[in-house]
């Protein structure tokens, strides 16, 4: 473990030298452009985050209950991503390795995992085909994206993180046109479910198939998705994205999920199933001024998620399981409470209708490579949000440097009000070999 | 007799204004030709320089098609390799390899920061998006006065310096509506890139709205060679490295 967070302070700090003494004149010999059948990448980043706590929050109770903190907690968390690929002829293999370190109240921690690792074979520029673990990002929205059937959940307080995929076959198939409709593609998927493949998805020992048919039709993208097999309930999507005019774009998502269930809690902790079809959306606007001001706002209404009611109940099990642990010892409430809380409850956008809003002005004042932005999230059918402040400055090829701050705020029972911070800051380092 | 010379004068007029329209096309025709195939491939470096002299280049591989299909994927930095930008006519998309999928983005924003814009990136035919709306001669140069053809175009207004006897720009200056200023730049260094083309291989660009800081373009590599209209697709931007050999 140790050597691990040695191994990325290495990598980070013995390239500073590096940035300190690259200027020298400008050229460009042809031999740098030349194709090798292999490639080899990597990112580290060096993250730490002092939060803010809410001790009075519902989630605050949950996670510290045995354990109780003081006004503030930091954390040091490190990220190692490596790459590589190599190609020959038509067949190509690609693997991205992901290992997290995390430095915290309990402890070190140490998470390495493939992100992606697929073989490809591509017999002509229309078709190819890849299996293995992939990440597919399906949908238009930029917070959230209801019509990824085959990904993981998207986490809008960080939407432009490189994420996990899960083992799959899939092909693409391209065809162009002239005329109104300029490209058709068709993308369908083989997504299996078995013991340690995608076992987390949904229901095992399940062949899933999906697909996606893409049109760019009258200078619109449209895409239209399903997935069926099994492992979650039949679903069907659509999604578009417009430029209206050169520097304002629209764009849309539509899920239709059949059948789908989930816990919820009444007002007295006891679980029932809710049962049916439900619709979730995302609509949104991303509009740049001519002084580069760019604008992203995202309305998504969640048709699986849960109620304002729904939540309150789920807060006040949590405090009836604190207050029996404080007066019993017994923590049985608590640990139902986690378990619901990873099947939903506790998941980011768990209610049912959010507003995402977000500037980033770029290169102010004449400053070069540098991009401060505000993000606002709100709960609207609760009002609590969260405002998150952010400077980033990508000056020093291959540096980035991120400093924000998350603010959060909500009355008691409300989603942002009973989350365990009430703020925090965070800087993020990043590096690129 | 005085009726004669008026229909006289006005015969030459309405024969000698569609005489300087169409040079005016002939010759931009020419510059698009002298500066690209009509469909290529090509190796750039782009450089920004800041007034205090730090650099920060990005390689890139590009390849075009007719008159609206343009793509483009970043070699260099380690920070954008993989990413790749895509325009079909008025459209343009980036694909950021985290992201994992193609977003639209516009002809002014900048994916590599500084001078260069998405446009410059991407740049079609002149005759694309251009009118000839002037010319006027001076010396050894033809200087072009050109009109966006729509609002979906970067800069509304163009004036190329263009060498009479290569029909290659020397300079242009990129301009608002209202004439304003944006950014000018310099055609440099004529080198030989074979299969007949013979070019400039340097572009040096300059901006009154980033004093100081200096942009430069730098081919390394150009060809003839067509590839199929499904490369230039939104499914086909993650590959973009499969084209190069």
């Amino acid at each position: 473990m140790k050597r691990s967070w040695f191994i990325l302070l290495f990598i980070m700090f013995g390239f500073i030298p590096v940035m300190a003494i690259a200027e020298e004149s400008y050229t460009f010999d042809p031999a740098e452009t030349e194709k090798k059948p292999y490639s080899a990448a990597g990112y580290v980043e060096f993250k730490p985050i002092l939060y803010g706590l809410d001790r009075e929050a519902a989630l605050y109770k949950l996670r510290f209950f045995n354990d109780p903190k003081g006004q503030t907690l930091l954390e040091a968390n490190g990220r190692i991503q490596l790459e590589g690929s190599y190609e020959k002829n038509i067949f190509r293999i690609y693997a991205k390795t992901n290992t997290d370190l995390k430095s915290s109240y309990s402890g070190e921690s140490e998470r390495t995992t493939f992100y992606e690792a697929y073989g490809s074979v591509k017999p002509s520029s229309n078709l190819k085909f890849d299996v293995g673990k992939k990440t597919m990002k399906w949908g238009k929205g930029y917070a959230w994206n209801p019509v990824a059937f085959v990904d993981r959940p998207k986490d809008p307080d960080d939407p432009e993180q490189a994420m996990e995929g899960y083992i799959l076959a899939t092909v693409d198939y391209i065809k162009s046109f002239s005329g109104p409709l300029k490209t058709f593609s068709f993308t369908p998927v083989l997504f299996p479910v078995y013991d340690h493949v995608n076992d987390t998805f949904g229901n095992n020992y399940k062949l899933n198939v999906a697909g996606r048919f893409y049109f760019l039709l009258y200078d619109t993208d449209i895409d239209l998705m399903f997935m069926t097999g099994g492992s979650r309930t039949d679903r069907y999507g659509v999604d578009f994205s417009r430029n209206v005019t050169t520097n304002f774009e629209v764009h849309g998502e539509l899920a239709y999920v059949q059948n789908f269930q989930k816990n919820v809690l009444d007002v007295n902790g006891n679980r029932y199933l809710v049962e049916g079809d439900a619709v979730s959306y995302v609509i949104g606007i991303r509009h740049l001024t001519t002084f580069d001001l760019t604008t992203i706002i995202e309305y998504y209404h969640n048709g699986m998620g849960f109620s304002g009611d729904d939540m309150k109940n789920y807060y006040a099990y949590i405090t009836r399981g604190y207050n029996a642990y404080q007066t019993t010892g017994n923590a049985a409430i608590l640990g139902n409470a986690l378990q619901m809380a990873e099947g939903g409850y506790g998941r980011s956008s768990a209610m049912g209708n959010y507003l995402y809003v977000r500037f980033s002005q770029k290169e102010p004042f004449d400053i070069l490579y540098f991009t401060p932005s505000l993000t606002w999230m709100m709960n609207t059918d609760d009002q609590s949000w969260s405002l998150t402040p952010e400077l980033l400055y990508t000056g020093f090829t291959n540096w980035e440097f991120r400093i924000r701050t998350g603010v959060i705020i909500g009355a008691r029972n409300s989603d942002f009000g009973e989350k365990q911070n009430d703020y925090r800051i965070e800087l993020r380092v990043g590096y690129y070999f | 007799m005085i009726k004669k010379i008026m229909f006289a004068c006005l015969l030459i007029v309405f024969l000698a204004c569609p005489a300087f329209a169409l040079d005016g096309k002939m010759i931009l025709e020419q510059v698009d030709r002298n500066l690209n195939p009509e469909s290529y491939e090509t190796y750039r470096k782009l450089i920004n320089i800041e007034p205090d002299g730090r650099k920060k280049e990005f390689t890139l591989f590009s390849v075009k098609k007719g008159t609206d299909k343009v793509a483009a994927l970043f070699l260099a930095p380690a920070s954008e390799k993989g990413r790749s930008t895509l325009r079909l006519g008025d459209n343009m998309w980036l694909y950021i390899p985290n992201i994992g999928k193609p977003i639209r983005i516009t002809s002014l924003q900048s994916v590599v920061g500084g001078v260069f814009n998405n446009a410059d990136i991407l740049q079609l035919d002149y005759t694309a998006e251009y009118d000839v709306e002037k010319i006027d001669e001076t010396g050894k140069e033809y200087l072009l006065y050109l009109k966006a053809k729509n609002k979906t175009v970067a800069y509304d207004r163009l004036k190329m310096w263009v060498d009479k006897d290569k029909k290659i720009p020397i300079k242009i200056e990129c301009l608002t509506e209202a004439n304003m200023l944006i950014k000018t730049l310099y055609f440099k260094d004529i080198k030989d890139f074979g299969g007949g083309i013979v070019r400039p291989s340097v572009i040096e660009t300059d901006s009154p709205l980033y004093k100081g800081y200096k942009s430069v373009i730098i081919l390394a590599k150009i060809k003839n060679k067509t590839y199929k209209d499904e490369v230039f697709t939104l499914t086909f931007m993650p590959n973009m490295e499969s084209l190069r050999r």
